[in-house]
């Protein structure tokens, strides 16, 4: 682990050495959000331009949107929020053990949302009959939350990445293995993550077809009991590759990099808040 | 937070303060989940459309303001970062605005085929 020493020699928040007494890459991350609200405020005003003036014999929101579905998926991406926000505040006090746990928890939870998001587009196509092309509602809906989906994927990689990134060995360690052997840890971290999502997937579309659960358990195990093996071997390379190897170098001089991140997380997440009242709710007034 | 926010001479102070902010963390999102609740309840409460969409709205900005002031850090970081922000944000509101009332000019809706 990262030596504390450091602690007591940053300010987290304010950088003398810079002219604005910000560090940069904070300032770099508050002016791409800024412009990213832009980008977001556009899309989702045509959505709502369109939902105002529907055209007639369109598809009705209300008979295609699953509040329940939705509503999990928001509480699950605030609790991501909450923590990313502690992964920030374990990397400023050093403990990079913590700041791991919560990096790994926020990904955990943006998987989800990524899960709920899939299955809501694909039961919308196959059984609703919205596609992004036989309508006004499919063509901006799924602009704006596929826009969004797209941001939450690459928000999750970075987290992958940085995750990862957490396990660089420390000055005088062997160094001279690690970038190949963390591309490998990178990569299996991910095909944990998508088996977990396709497992997942699965679990929800037994549960759906089958009338009694005992029904719905065994579908599952017969149809992912593959994906299952193949993601419980990926975990156990990830456990591997995660294993103690002696002081890494990543700890309080990262926090910018984890708070930035950060920054990019919780954006994605106040941009559902918006979309979630303004495509969601308004629907069921 | 304009002095270090970890000064050796303050260890004390700053273990206290990071506990303080861990609870308030945690508070915040509970607060957050359950202004969510509220929300989806509230749309299927008889009351009058004006009312409902007023409240949906002024509840989604507490939430969007909780989560930049809090989890964002804008309330310990310098004032020129909320500026920034904002500057974006009131742009993206302006055209928002300005395109919903252009459409709703008569002008502006589609021939009859």
């Amino acid at each position: 682990m990262s030596s504390h020493a450091a602690t007591a020699e940053i300010d987290h928040h304010h950088d003398p050495t810079t002219s604005t007494g910000i560090p940069n890459k904070k300032l770099l991350m508050w002016a791409f959000l800024a412009s990213d609200c832009m980008f977001f405020g556009v899309l989702i005003s045509t959505h709502l331009i369109y939902r105002l003036h529907p055209p007639a014999g369109g598809l009705d929101p209300k008979v295609i949107f699953s509040p329940e579905l939705t509503s999990f998926s928001t509480f699950i991406l605030l609790m991501s929020s909450l923590m990313m926000a502690l992964a920030v505040t374990a990397i400023q006090k050093g403990n990079v053990k913590s700041c791991r746990w919560s990096l790994l928890t926020t990904i955990f939870f943006g998987m989800i949302f990524l899960g709920c998001q899939v299955y809501e587009f694909e039961h919308f196509v196959h059984d609703k009959k919205m596609t992004i092309s036989n309508s006004l509602l499919g063509t901006t809906f799924y602009t704006l939350t596929g826009t969004h989906g797209c941001h939450v994927a690459i928000g999750v990689l970075w987290l992958a990445l940085m995750y990862v990134r957490s396990f660089k060995p420390g000055a005088g360690s062997a160094q001279r293995s690690w970038f190949s052997g963390q591309i490998f840890h990178a990569a299996t971290l991910i095909v944990v993550l998508l088996l977990a999502l396709k497992v997942t997937l699965g679990l929800v579309h037994a549960i759906q077809v089958q009338p009694s659960l005992g029904g719905a358990m065994g579908l599952f195990m017969k149809e992912q009991v593959l994906w299952i093996g193949a993601m419980l071997l990926a975990l156990w390379g990830c456990v591997w590759f995660a294993r103690p190897r002696g002081p890494v170098h990543f700890g309080v001089a990262n926090a910018i990099d984890v708070e930035s991140m950060g920054l990019y997380w919780h954006f994605v997440d106040i941009v559902w808040i918006v979309i979630f009242t303004a495509v969601y709710l308004l629907e069921y007034l | 937070m304009s002095s270090p926010a970890h000064s050796p001479a303050h260890g004390g102070h700053d273990h206290g303060h990071d506990e303080s902010k861990f609870q308030i963390y945690v508070q915040i999102a509970m607060l957050l989940a359950v202004i969510t609740g509220v929300e989806i309840v509230a749309v299927y409460l008889p009351f009058a459309k004006w009312i409902l969409v007023t409240s949906l709205v002024v509840l989604s900005a507490v939430k969007f303001l909780f989560v930049i002031f809090y989890f964002m850090h804008l309330r310990w970081d310098k004032p020129f970062c909320t500026v920034l922000f904002f500057i974006g944000l009131v742009i993206a509101g302006g055209t928002a605005w300005a395109l919903i009332a252009l459409f709703q000019a008569e002008a502006s809706l589609p021939l009859p085929t």
